[in-house]
């Protein structure tokens, strides 16, 4: 607690205005949502209080709930953009505990295919979340349309709500692939990697469309780190799968794919790649020595996170290969006073793994 | 092995913004199967706090998750992943986070500007992370679509600054009509 005054002063009149909110008060105000014109400013003040108190943990009967959602239905006559936001954010968050909460279905289809690009991307998360497979079909060809949206957030928000519908509603998700394919070809990185993780999530039961699709990408060059990234962990379990069924081939095109990326420009893409081809059975010891050194490398960097994904990495393989990390050991042995204790312990017990006496002394 | 594991967009467990007693101010969990109840959550919000509040590591495991954090005055900054993560990935997200709110606060980066401008933190929060997959990651762009405000006001002058507000939003609307 700071000792200035000017603060104590700040937290006795609402220097933290949320302090001490009771939840029957705080419903109460929300009788201010019915009033017209809309405060807005209030309004939005209300509903931060209500959010506010949410996420804090208290928690909303069914009834109390519904009836602050029927409260909150009214603000969509005001077009004040934070406070559409909020009510947004306050339908997402009510929506599980709250009854006939389809009521805004009309309202947000409205905004989601309104002119207005900052309502349309949250709209259609909000929809989604109060959408089932019946209802889906209603707004299917919207949906559709956004996915293909020119607008990256509109595109990415249609994409990942799809996503989540998909453990719902997965027969009519499984329609939008020719959509999620088109969102693949975008220049935007993350309307990229979520058309990609849409379109496996249609395609992972059809092992020879999943195969399919990944030979395609991997030789074409992914924008986005994210999707490569993600690329990387469906190639390696396509090798997982065909070394289990012993149909491995000598030279495989994803496995030169992998390697490829440990020479990405994205120190993100490295990581994932080098991790990747340390995991795989199939690695033999030459393209293990070229992973263990580009993880040695990150033992050196200043960030705690690359050094500490690096000898977590490298604690692995000294599992299953201990020689290929002895080349390492001089650089884990700078580690183990290292500033974070996680890395300092896994150096510690990676040497333990590959060190000789030899090095005891040190 | 994780080279076995599903790939999936899941990737963010849960984020959350601490104050210096290891409160919190705003936390959000994207996994039903990680800490189901709110009891379970501060408590592992407090023993996240109790090892890193005075270390400034980046990055500790913790639970069977992988956290990494960053810490300005008096706030905590977490982003939580399942241990087979990416550990780079998480940290795009965290830094997102943080350079995004640093924008919204105007670089201010304290529990008295961020609690005054909760709204729009909590419309970054839901602009970074839906559902635990990653929307966005570029500080930038989340914080066009998040900072809809009008209003360039130094603060300390917040009283007369809500007058001018109103007062400007007034003509706004009289000049709309």
């Amino acid at each position: 607690m700071s000792s200035f005054k000017r603060d104590n002063k700040e937290e006795d009149d609402g220097g933290n205005p949320w302090q001490n909110l009771e939840k029957t008060s705080v419903l109460q105000e929300t009788r201010m949502f019915n009033e017209t014109p809309v405060n807005a400013r209030k309004c939005t003040h209300i509903l931060t209080k209500i959010l506010y108190l949410l996420n804090q943990g208290e928690v909303l009967g069914t009834r109390e709930a519904t009836e602050c959602f029927f409260a909150m239905t009214k603000l969509f006559q005001s077009k004040d953009v934070v406070m559409r936001r909020m009510v947004y954010l306050g339908i997402k968050e009510l929506s599980p505990i709250a009854d006939d909460v389809i009521i805004v279905t009309s309202s947000l289809t409205k905004d989601m295919t309104g002119k207005e690009d900052l309502y349309r991307a949250p709209a259609i998360r909000a929809l989604c979340s109060i959408t089932d497979s019946t209802m889906l079909q209603a707004v299917e060809r919207y949906m559709k349309q956004c996915i293909v949206d020119r607008n990256a957030p509109v595109s990415s928000g249609a994409l990942v709500s799809s996503l989540h519908l998909a453990s719902t509603a997965g027969e009519v998700v499984k329609r939008w692939a020719n959509e999620a394919q088109e969102a693949l070809n975008s220049d935007n990185i993350m309307v990229q990697y979520h058309g990609l993780g849409l379109l496996y999530h249609i395609r992972k039961a059809d092992r020879l469309a999943v195969t399919k699709l990944v030979n395609k990408l991997t030789r074409q060059h992914l924008r986005s780190p994210y999707a490569t990234c993600f690329l990387i962990r469906i190639a390696c379990k396509i090798m997982e799968e065909e070394d289990a069924s012993g149909n491995a081939t000598e030279e495989s095109p994803l496995f030169n794919f992998v390697e490829c990326c440990l020479r990405n420009k994205s120190e993100m893409v490295v990581y994932e790649a080098a991790h990747a081809v340390v995991n795989l059975k199939r690695t033999n010891p030459r393209e293990l020595s070229t992973a263990v050194s580009i993880l040695q490398l990150f033992c050196g960097s200043s960030k705690a996170t690359l050094r500490f994904a690096a000898v977590r990495t490298m604690n692995k393989v000294a599992m299953l290969h201990p020689p290929a990390v002895n080349a390492c050991n001089l650089d884990l042995e700078g580690l183990i006073a290292d500033s974070n204790r996680s890395v300092a312990t896994l150096a510690i017990t990676t040497l333990l793994k590959t060190g000789a006496e030899s090095s005891v002394e040190r | 092995m994780d080279s076995l594991m599903e790939p999936t967009l899941y990737t963010i467990k849960g984020m959350c913004i601490l104050d210096n007693d290891g409160n919190r101010i705003l936390a959000k969990y994207y996994d039903k199967n990680v800490f189901p109840t709110v009891k379970e959550q501060r408590a592992y919000e407090k023993n996240l706090f109790n090892k890193t509040h005075r270390t400034d590591a980046e990055i500790i495991m913790l639970d069977g998750l992988t956290c990494v954090y960053k810490s300005n005055v008096d706030l905590f900054f977490y982003v939580m992943g399942s241990t087979h993560e990416n550990e780079l990935i998480l940290l795009s997200v965290l830094n997102c986070l943080y350079d995004t709110i640093t924008m919204i606060l105007k670089k201010n980066v304290e529990k008295r500007a961020v609690l005054e401008n909760l709204d729009i933190v909590m419309l970054a929060f839901d602009e970074i992370c839906d559902g635990g997959i990653i929307l966005d990651a570029d500080p930038s762009s989340v914080m066009k679509r998040v900072d809809l405000r009008n209003d360039d006001i130094p603060i300390g002058e917040q009283t007369v600054a809500q007058v001018l507000q109103s007062a400007k939003e007034q003509l706004k609307w009289s000049l709309l009509k």
